[in-house]
């Protein structure tokens, strides 16, 4: 028996529709789900619609009993945020954030280095997420894909942020977050110009070091990939499968489970949504931001 | 032509590296040493092949041929011994910092300044081949306007025990300005832009007794908005794993260098190092650039900007032991 999926939306921010480039091709191909039209008749819906409505489209989804598959940011505000997490509680349902970059694969089995005490006791992460070229979101890349490495690094990490210090500009970001423990972690995330060899959009730096009490993880998160050279181009090849494929492995596990729970669900979102919002406050403010946690 | 007669003072760690500058470059000559502690400006001065030695600068200041000195010495010494240098009217490569506080270092410039010598700070990695290069790549214009610099230079503990001066932030003036000032004053240079803000973390690492911050985030934010992220670290494990790592993102494009972009890695039984390159001589073309500015060359590391890296340095230190950031202005 195959889970049943409705695609709801082909918006996002700007120009995007990560529903026909990426989540519908991963659900065609993934052997768990099968996709219907009829959103009534699903169990679970890909929503993907404009930021402003999503936050909205998905508590009715959710109100209504259907699993979630939620495009990236979950809601356009935190308040939106805790309401959806609160909701699925309620009704049971699994909702998953499109957080899928958590689980490339080696950031998953970095992940679990750190959790086995490779590095010792963790005590700094340092992050670039740099994606080239591509439509500029007209809300910022802090708002649109920040929410990507900060939920990379609180999954690295296992710790909430306490305090943010944003620098830069939200198209190119450095953000500086204190976690427990004097652990402390520097996200340096935006967009440059479109880059030879890249597709459009396609992540021009994206790697994580974390320095631990006895040694250091290095981790080159465009990676696994082989490299591939020819008289007309030079890039990386993806081995082995995508995020959101991962993503979606996630998504029918939590279904499965009949927990109504899934390894990532909205207070994922709104750990991330708190971060992004205390990091524009600290660009406004130019001064440190207590998130709350 | 004569050549430019030099006195080392302090006869240490990085003296070596002076004195072998001097020996590549044929217009100067090394006409002494000078150490505090008995014995060691002897040792120096017979391994040099009998050169002139002295405990005290002052003995040495009235040898014949003096038109210059390079100082080697604890930071703390840098401001006393400097200002005798420029009363004397002699020329200085001193190490870096300038000195260990923002006055001192004021002081020194209008010291050389009204003296009319030729005042340099050794901030020696504007002259390491990496440094050069994406200094030009940047000022090719390649990469557009440059909005965003990440330097970390990465090691392990190295300084010896609890009578290292360089632990004792009196005598080195902290980590920010030991070590901190050479990434400080890099980024500022590659970007081009005046510095207006600065938010620093700090950690003791290796123990929570130490009195420095083995591990330093500086983060600079500049006047065109442009923000530099460097990490200097004598924290890192294994100890034996050196390593650099840079980027620096423009409007056009981008520069990197990884941790393994120059060096190669050696995996031995003693566990993995990197193995820099061969390549050119820093302390060479520093030498060499000082001389040249001593003939009448504008520098390449100018006073003002020696300055700047110890107002930064300072800032670093006030950002940590408040947790805010310091407004800056050179
Ligand atoms: N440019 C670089 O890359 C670099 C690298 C290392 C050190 N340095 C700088 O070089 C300087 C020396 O560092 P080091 O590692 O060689 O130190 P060191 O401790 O090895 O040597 C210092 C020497 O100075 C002598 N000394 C101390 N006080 C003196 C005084 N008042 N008069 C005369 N001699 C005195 C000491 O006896 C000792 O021999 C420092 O300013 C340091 O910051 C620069």
């Amino acid at each position: 028996m195959t889970i049943t999926v409705a695609l709801v939306g082909n918006g996002g921010i700007g120009t995007q529709d990560h529903q026909s480039s990426m989540y519908g091709p991963a659900f065609e191909r993934h052997p768990l789900f099968s996709l219907v039209d009829d959103p009534a008749a699903a169990q679970v819906l890909s929503i993907a619609v404009p930021l402003a409505e999503r936050g909205a489209a998905i508590a009715d989804a959710v109100r209504a009993g259907k699993h979630v598959l939620a495009d990236k940011p979950l809601a356009a505000t935190l308040a939106e945020a805790v309401e959806i997490e609160r909701l699925a509680a309620e009704h049971g349902v699994v909702v998953v954030p499109a957080h899928h970059q958590r689980f490339n694969a080696a950031l998953r089995s970095a992940t679990a280095a750190v959790r086995a005490g490779r590095v010792g006791l963790p005590w700094n992460v340092q992050c670039d997420f740099v994606v080239a070229g591509g439509d500029p979101a007209p809300t910022g890349e802090l708002v649109n894909f920040g929410l990507y490495p900060v939920d990379v690094v609180r999954a690295l990490l296992g710790l909430e942020v306490r305090r943010v210090h944003a620098t830069g500009s939200p198209d190119l970001v450095t953000l500086l977050l204190d976690h427990d423990h004097g652990v402390t972690s520097t996200i340096v995330c935006g967009r440059v110009p479109a880059l030879r060899d890249l597709p459009p959009g396609g992540l021009a730096v994206h790697r994580y070091r974390i320095s631990g009490s006895h040694g250091v993880l290095a981790v080159d998160a465009r990676k696994p990939a082989l490299q591939v050279r020819t008289t007309e181009s030079n890039g990386l090849v993806w081995t082995g499968p995508g995020t959101v494929d991962a993503l979606l492995d996630v998504l029918a596990a939590g279904i499965a489970s009949g927990a109504g729970r899934a390894a990532i669900g909205p207070h994922d979102a709104v750990r991330a949504q708190r971060v992004i919002e205390a990091a524009q406050r600290s660009m406004e403010t130019g001064q440190p931001v207590e998130t709350g946690e | 032509m004569d050549r430019i007669g030099i006195v080392l003072v302090g006869a240490g760690f990085i003296a070596d590296a002076h004195s072998g500058a001097i020996d590549a470059d044929p217009r100067a000559e090394l006409i002494g040493i000078v150490d505090a502690a008995p014995g060691r400006a002897a040792a120096f001065a017979r391994k040099q092949g009998g050169i002139r030695h002295a405990l005290d600068l002052d003995t040495a200041l009235s040898w014949p041929g003096v038109d210059a000195v390079i100082l080697c010495t604890p930071n703390d010494t840098h401001a006393p011994i400097g200002l005798a240098v420029a009363a004397a009217g002699k020329h200085l490569l001193v190490e870096k910092p300038l000195a260990t506080t923002v006055a001192d270092a004021q002081r020194l410039a209008r010291a050389f300044e009204a003296a009319g010598t030729v005042l340099v700070a050794a901030h020696t990695h504007r002259f390491y081949d990496y440094g050069v290069a994406v200094k030009q790549t940047i000022d090719s214009g390649a990469i557009g306007r440059p909005k965003l610099v990440r330097l970390a230079i990465l090691g392990g503990w190295i300084w010896p025990d609890w009578s290292a001066w360089v632990g004792d932030p009196d005598r080195s003036g902290g980590h920010a300005l030991h070590n901190g000032v050479h990434l400080l004053d890099l980024a500022t240079w590659w970007l081009g832009q005046e510095p207006t803000a600065i938010y620093a973390r700090g950690r003791k690492q290796t123990a929570a007794e130490l009195r420095i911050y083995d591990y330093l985030e500086m983060v600079v934010t500049y006047a065109d908005g442009a923000t530099a992220v460097c990490e200097m670290s004598r924290a890192h494990r294994p100890g034996s794993l050196a390593q650099r790592e840079l980027l620096v993102a423009g409007t056009e494009g981008i520069v990197e260098q990884g941790w393994d972009g120059e060096s190669s890695l050696v995996f031995g039984e003693a566990g993995t190092a990197t193995l820099p390159a061969a390549g050119g001589n820093g302390f060479a073309k520093q030498l060499g650039a000082w001389l040249d500015a001593i003939g009448g060359a504008p520098p390449q590391m100018p006073v003002a900007d020696a300055v700047r890296a110890v107002v930064l340095g300072v800032a670093v230190e006030e950002s940590i032991a408040t947790g805010r950031p310091v407004a800056v202005t050179a």
